[in-house]
């Protein structure tokens, strides 16, 4: 039993991290109905900006900075330098072919991942590089009866439900989260209400990108250790996460996550290792054949 | 969905005519062949270059030496980089062009045991095959399956996986989670250590990680309710610096709580730095000697030829296989000058008979292949990580 509890706990912490990459995968689907394959690479990016900005600050020759605010640094410059590199992707890959067959935009986005693997891989580095953690979190572990948590795996699992919340908010409750659904419902239309429908978008993909950011700065404080090819997978599972729950939804994005995380960590733990991804594969067909639309059914807006 | 995942990276590298001509050379110009290329072929770029890189600088630098020397009198060997990323499919496009060019003699690697099992058909239904000399691929299978083009300068599976058990049993081991990373090395290398404990009656458990993997919280959950004494992973390397850290962070302690013994490319002092110290007092063992480790002058000399060409700080970047790589580039350059010279051409047949019969010179001393194409001297080597270095503490001949 208590080894049960304490792979329910890893799982639902691995879920986290799916669920934070899954929620932009679906913000981006749900207001562009595009795949945005890079999406895994941008928090590649953004883990690697992170680690770059604790290299330069943690054991610094001018002056010894509190971690804290080194974290903080680091949140700026990874959820920053990730948004700015969602925009610019959207920009330059993504919007010259807005009209464009819809199998145009995949293979850029395809491009677009490989093009940032490649680039971290040769700009930076092949091996896998060491964020510094133990001079920038404390590395407490949490007891609760038999189980035990890394602090930083509860921060993961904090940020994303909290992160969940505020996007639903956001997107729901604010004037320019329904300029968002305006435009995911009709943009022409949208357009005609005097909605800047090129704004949303750049604003959407900010957004999307700053929380794979953030998803990389908790991967980097959690594990210790990045690479240039970490978005690969990850980003997949949490497109299947996305798909999981009902692409387009964001409850839907986090309970897919989370399903997902739970059930590789059960699989590994009870069965075997091995058969992870093919566990989490077959979930998701299970779930495409009986429920094509995904668990929380409806998409962001309602279009047919 | 599924992306393409090859990057292949040709590179061709005239390495330094050092010395030209040595036109002083004697048996005048009659023997003197038209072109003399030879392949490294490893993962030099890509997850694996911390055991790649240095073993191609450590043949680039075999090359420049034997050009220096006369080359194959007078003539001066060409080597060709075939980066294959570990993937066999990779390896198939760049050895086709080896195959294909008769002036192409031998290759230095493959360096992954997958990898050379995926790819050696092709070399051997080559006409006239084309010969390869691995400095690191163990899996017993590399010259077991009977290829003749096939040769190794490091030990096998079935000499290092028992070293590993009974190298752990001396310690005391009693239950013992053995661990591999799903790759053709790794998996039988585990399967032959497990094999041993098995035997004697050692308890274990057996588990595998995905290369790649950075979170073990649902492994080392495992470990803690086997209630392990030793942890056992057979892996190139780099997923030994998170999995230590982790274990570190859910309270067992490598050295202290928990005894961890690696393999391979985890005989790299880099991951003692890039566990933030979790690696401290963690074994590892190696199929190739270390260079630096080892008594000898040629070996000494090596070392300080190493540094002298990449930096002071070289030999700790250069991975577990910079002396087997030269050792093996030696080995088949050594071949190649022994075989005759018809009409300015040298057959590869030639290469190959040289290399089954002949005994070679190199810095580890002299070697020669058994009829398999295994060395008879090969030993596995017993490292520990001591404050920021891997320290050989142990020698067990193979």
């Amino acid at each position: 039993m208590g080894t049960f509890l304490q792979q329910l706990v890893n799982g639902l912490e691995l879920g986290s991290l799916y669920a934070l990459i899954a929620l932009g995968y679906t913000l981006i689907y749900g207001i562009l109905e595009l795949l945005n394959f890079a999406h895994g690479d941008v928090f590649m990016v953004g883990a690697f900006l992170a680690a770059g900005a604790a290299a330069l600050l943690v054991h610094n020759e001018v002056a010894a900075i509190p971690a804290s605010l080194i974290v903080g640094l680091m949140l700026l410059v990874a959820m920053g330098g990730a948004g700015l590199l969602g925009v610019g992707i959207e920009r330059i890959a993504y919007r010259p072919l807005r009209n464009a067959n819809r199998l145009a935009p995949l293979i850029t986005a395809i491009g677009v991942s490989l093009l940032l693997e490649s680039a971290i891989q040769v700009g930076v580095s092949p091996a896998p590089v060491l964020v510094p953690t133990n001079a920038l979190v404390p590395q407490t572990v949490l007891h609760v009866a038999t189980v035990e948590t890394p602090l930083t795996g509860v921060m993961l699992f904090v940020a994303s439900v909290a992160l969940m919340i505020g996007l639903d908010v956001f997107v729901f409750r604010t004037r320019f989260g329904s300029a968002m659904r305006a435009t995911a419902q009709d943009r022409e239309a949208a357009t005609f209400m005097g909605i800047d429908v090129d704004r949303v978008i750049m604003v959407t993909f900010f957004v999307a990108s700053a929380l794979a950011g953030l998803g990389g700065v908790l991967f980097g404080l959690r594990y210790a250790s990045i690479d240039f090819f970490m978005g690969y997978l990850l980003g997949i599972k949490a497109f299947t996460a996305a798909v999981i729950g009902g692409i387009g939804n964001i409850r839907g994005a986090m309970a897919g996550g989370l399903l997902l995380g739970v059930l590789e960590s059960l699989v590994g733990g009870f069965i075997s290792t091995q058969y992870t991804d093919t566990f989490v594969f077959l979930a998701l067909i299970a779930v495409l054949l009986v429920r094509p639309q995904g668990l929380f059914g409806q998409p962001l807006t309602d279009r047919a | 969905m599924a992306q393409p995942r090859i990057l292949v990276a040709v590179a061709l590298a005239s390495v330094g005519l050092a010395a030209c001509g040595g036109t002083s050379s004697t048996g005048g110009t009659a023997n003197k062949p038209d072109k003399v290329q030879i392949a490294a072929e490893g993962p030099f770029t890509g997850d694996q270059a911390s055991i790649g890189a240095g073993a191609l600088q450590a043949i680039k630098l075999a090359v420049k030496d034997f050009n220096s020397a006369g080359g194959v009198n007078g003539t001066q060997v060409q080597l060709l980089v075939w980066d294959d990323q570990h993937n066999a499919q990779t390896a198939q496009t760049l050895q086709a062009v080896g195959i294909a060019d008769p002036t192409v003699l031998g290759i230095v690697g493959p360096m992954n045991s997958g990898v050379v099992l995926g790819s050696v058909q092709g070399l051997q239904a080559a006409t006239p095959p084309l010969p390869l000399v691995s400095e690191s691929a163990s899996n017993v299978a590399v010259t077991d399956s009977g290829n003749s083009v096939a040769h190794r300068v490091n030990a096998r599976d079935d000499a290092q996986g028992p070293a590993d058990g009974k190298f752990m049993i001396d310690q005391g081991a009693k239950k013992v989670y053995v661990m591999d990373a799903k790759s053709d090395y790794s998996t039988g290398l585990a399967d032959q250590t497990q094999k041993y404990l098995s035997d004697h009656s050692i308890a274990f458990q057996r588990d595998s990680v995905k290369a790649g993997t950075k979170d073990f919280s649902t492994v080392i959950t495992k470990i803690k309710a086997f209630n392990a004494d030793w942890v056992y992973f057979a892996d190139e390397g780099p997923e030994a610096a998170p999995f230590v850290s982790q274990l570190k962070q859910q309270g067992l302690t490598v050295g202290q709580n928990i005894q961890f013994l690696g393999t391979d490319g985890e005989e790299d002092a880099s991951i003692i730095t890039t566990s933030q110290g979790a690696y401290d007092g963690a074994y590892a063992t190696n199929i190739t000697a270390d260079p630096a480790g080892v008594s000898g002058t040629a070996a000494a000399n090596y070392v300080a030829a190493f540094k002298a060409a990449y930096g002071a700080d070289a030999v700790s970047k250069a991975g577990p296989f910079y002396g087997s790589a030269y050792e093996a580039a030696q080995v088949l350059l050594q071949a190649i000058k022994a075989s005759p010279v018809n009409n300015g051409k040298i057959s590869r047949s030639d290469v190959l008979s040289h290399l089954g019969s002949d005994t070679f010179s190199t810095i580890f001393g002299s070697i020669k292949f058994n009829a398999k194409g295994d060395v008879q001297t090969g030993g596995i080597y017993v490292y520990k990580a001591t404050g920021n270095a891997m320290v050989v503490v142990k020698q067990v001949s193979g």
